[in-house]
């Protein structure tokens, strides 16, 4: 049984709250430009000291996810000081990427100095035993990104790291990790998800919302 | 002989230093592969030089391989002249000029030389060059590192090693070796494997990845020499003895004088037909029961004469089996569809007594914790007891008819009874699940092996049949040549890792067979009636009991004379009263 949708007409959406959603987006993801336009159009109130965080998020960010990890690691030290300290997972990932981004350069006697300095002291923990092992592999292959650990010195490895980085600088600074809309969108896949599965179990594909924003 | 350019016997063979294992850097003494008046011979490839000639009787020895083992032999030994000249004289080479040079340079460490030489000899397979590729220059990464010089290493990794495109999870521990040479920092435990070998274990590994025609396997004459060995001590019918050496120059074969044949004591106790005797699990004591009721345990001397230590009666019926707990400390004994008495064998005294009213109890066994027992009833079901006698379960259903065996397999999970007069069950008592053996003919008796991982059956056509039950049940072997058409005759394992199957016979004589063969080898005449049941001492291969219809016990052992004769470890003192 799917909702019909003459019944969503009826309920009532505030022209606010829609536009806390969006900013709330645009925050996140320090869009600072967009969001600037986007006060100056709607009249929205600016949150408070958010543009100077956000700014410094987005270098910290971009830097990441660029592989220059030794920028975004200074930016940290001063932005979120000691917020690496507590968290060794990010600080050992920030590491492993600039350890990738000498080796990808062909930096080798760098690499293996910053290993042996940066990298092994992580190796008397067991969790990290698998993964270091994993990043000195790639000292072996004259193009990194033809051998069987080629994903670590992809952009994706890149992006999830400084995704996973930027969640642990909202967690530090009390905002929440994901902003209104994806809270939103995954409140209401989960919700048509489990109605379908409730009124009909034959034939019904599960909610879909590429097809719902089409439709 | 001309073209010979040294003076002393051509070394073709490859020098290795004794100190060479200590340091690399000093190469061992190399002499050039030197040219002989065969030195046609020696360009030429190794397969136009007759190698289709034969050498012994069979036709089955090729002469070329024959001499290079032995050549390899000799070099193996230490005798590089004798070796160097057979290599001449036969103008048969151990090794290949090209392979020679390969040896020579992987003592050397001239590892670049050695990679391009492997190329050079003819591998029709690409995967061993590069294998081959991949231990050589591994042996250069370690030097190198050993040596400090790490970027050389990385570099011979990056370039050299992973190209190959083999063995990818070494490739990876030797990069994380490089980051942490000690090892120690990475995972906490130092790894024997990863650290560096001598070159001569290097070359003991390239020629088992190289084919054997290219490089002879180190020592092959004398494996060879060794299997012929096993096989003769396989072959050996009569093996009953823990032979100290085997000799080259004979072949190995017991003679019948290790298996016990002779009548060494007579024992007299019963007052009427013995019907069931065993052994203890550690050969210190013998049990034997009998029509009269009574259960006699005997004690083995030190010397091998048996004597009587207890009487235990109170059995209203014969007894017709016993089993001994897994510790030897107490003994099980079933009277005919009667009750079960448990002893206590240093004392001799009668601890508990099992029952079942208005039933009676066919067999007896121990569960293999010593702790609880179980026994079969004449309802055909299968009770478990604990020692105190507090019945734990019990399995209803066609479980056991009258035939008084039951035994454990060797997980001692499963519980072997006879439940149809054709069909052998071996159930899982926790797991509730079932095998089972079916046969052709009635089913008399059944043994089982040291190991519960055998059983024998006796059938009623004359035949015992061996299956192995671990695991899948099959038939192994037949045995026959003793008589049984009335009674219960009973058979058993036994003899040095038990290689021999004993059995009684209506005939009065005990049967013996060699196992694996099947072949019969010895009936043992003495007993003046049918011989019900036997028993093999298990921790004393030559020493073997038999009951029989005649009243008594019959203690075989093997001739004290000739084994003194042939200067081996005499059993004891001879006491043979006269019986052959």
């Amino acid at each position: 049984m799917d909702i019909d949708p003459r019944i969503c007409v009826n309920v009532a959406v505030n022209d606010e709250d829609v536009h806390n959603i969006v900013l709330s987006y645009l925050v996140h993801n320090c869009f600072t430009g967009t969001m600037e336009s986007f006060i100056a159009c709607t009249g929205v109130k600016q949150p408070a000291d958010h543009l100077v965080d956000m700014e410094k998020r987005k270098r910290i960010f971009h830097s990441a996810l660029d592989g220059n990890a030794l920028k975004a690691i200074e930016l940290m030290e001063e932005f979120t000081p000691g917020l690496l300290e507590k968290n060794k997972d990010l600080h050992f990932d920030l590491l492993s990427l600039h350890f990738v981004r000498l080796v990808c350069s062909r930096r080798c006697n760098e690499a293996l100095g910053f290993a042996r300095t940066k990298l092994t002291p992580f190796g008397k923990e067991q969790r990290y035993v698998e993964k270091l092992e994993d990043f000195m592999a790639l000292l072996a292959y004259e193009e990194p990104e033809k051998s069987p650990m080629f994903h670590l010195v992809s952009l994706e490895y890149r992006q999830h790291v400084a995704d996973s980085l930027m969640r642990a600088i909202l967690e530090h600074a009390n905002l929440p990790s994901y902003s209104i809309v994806e809270r939103l969108i995954q409140q209401a896949t989960v919700v048509r998800q489990c109605l379908s599965q409730e009124f009909g179990k034959d034939g019904h594909q599960p909610f879909s919302l590429k097809d719902f924003l089409k439709s | 002989m001309g073209g010979v350019e040294h003076e002393d016997p051509p070394s073709k063979r490859v020098k290795v230093s004794s100190e060479e294992s200590e340091s690399f850097s000093n190469s061992s003494s190399l002499r050039e592969p030197a040219r002989c008046s065969l030195s046609d011979s020696m360009a030429r490839p190794l397969e136009s030089r007759g190698d289709d000639e034969v050498v012994g009787v069979k036709g089955v020895v090729k002469k070329v391989e024959l001499v290079r083992i032995i050549a390899e032999a000799l070099y193996s030994l230490g005798y590089e002249k004798t070796g160097a000249h057979l290599e001449e004289e036969s103008g048969i080479p151990l090794h290949s000029a090209v392979v020679n040079l390969f040896m020579q340079q992987i003592i050397d460490g001239k590892w670049d030389e050695s990679v391009a030489t492997i190329h050079k000899i003819g591998l029709m397979d690409e995967n061993i060059v590069k294998l081959a590729s991949f231990v050589i220059l591994e042996q250069k990464f370690f030097e190198l590192l050993d040596g400090e010089k790490v970027m050389d290493a990385l570099k011979t990794l990056r370039t050299e090693i992973a190209p190959l495109g083999v063995h990818t999870n070494r490739l990876h521990e030797l990069s994380s070796l490089i980051v942490s040479p000690s090892q120690t920092a990475i995972d906490g435990t130092s790894d024997q494997r990863l650290r560096i070998r001598s070159r001569k274990k290097l070359l003991e590994e390239l020629k088992t990845l190289l084919p054997s025609t290219v490089m002879i396997p180190e020592k092959r004459l004398v494996r060879l020499v060794e299997q012929a060995l096993d096989l003769q001590r396989d072959a050996c019918r009569f093996h009953n003895s823990l032979v100290e050496e085997m000799s080259l120059l004979t072949d190995h074969q017991c003679g019948r004088d290790h298996i016990p044949s002779q009548t060494l004591q007579i024992l007299e106790e019963h007052s009427n037909e013995v019907w069931f005797l065993q052994f203890s699990h550690n050969g210190e004591y013998l049990a034997s029961s009998s029509s009269d009721c009574l259960v006699i345990i005997w004690e083995v001397k030190v010397d091998g004469r048996i004597s009587l230590k207890h009487r235990l009666s109170g059995h209203q019926k014969p007894v017709s089996y016993i089993s001994w707990s897994p510790d030897d400390h107490q003994l099980l004994t079933c009277g005919v569809e009667e009750a079960v008495r448990r002893w206590d064998t240093a004392s001799g005294e009668c601890l508990h007594i099992y029952e079942k009213s208005g039933l009676g109890l066919i067999n007896c066994a121990w569960a293999p914790d010593g702790r609880r027992i179980f026994c079969g009833v004449t309802d055909k079901s299968i009770c478990m007891w604990d020692l105190e006698g507090k019945e734990v379960e019990c399995w209803k259903g066609q479980k056991s008819i009258r035939i008084s065996d039951l035994g454990i397999s060797s997980d001692g999970k499963q519980l072997i009874t006879v439940c149809k007069e054709t069909m052998i069950s071996l159930f899982g008592w926790e797991s509730n699940s079932e095998k089972f053996i079916e046969e052709d003919h009635t089913i008399i008796s059944f043994a089982l092996s040291k190991d519960n991982r055998f059983l024998l059956v006796s059938l009623s056509n004359q035949e015992l049949h061996l299956w192995s039950i671990d695991g899948s049940v099959i038939l192994v072997a037949k045995y026959r040549g003793h008589k049984r058409s009335r009674l219960v005759v009973r058979s058993c394992f036994g003899g040095l890792e038990q290689a021999f199957i004993a059995s009684g016979s209506e005939d009065s004589q005990v049967y013996i067979w060699h196992r694996v063969s099947g072949e019969l080898i010895l009936t043992l005449p003495g007993h003046s009636g049918a011989v019900n049941c036997v028993s093999w001492n298990p921790a004393n291969p030559h020493m073997l009991a038999s009951a029989s219809d005649d009243r008594t016990i019959r203690i075989w052992g093997i001739n004290q004379v000739n084994m003194t004769q042939n200067g081996r470890h005499s059993n004891g003192v001879c006491y043979c009263n006269g019986a052959t």
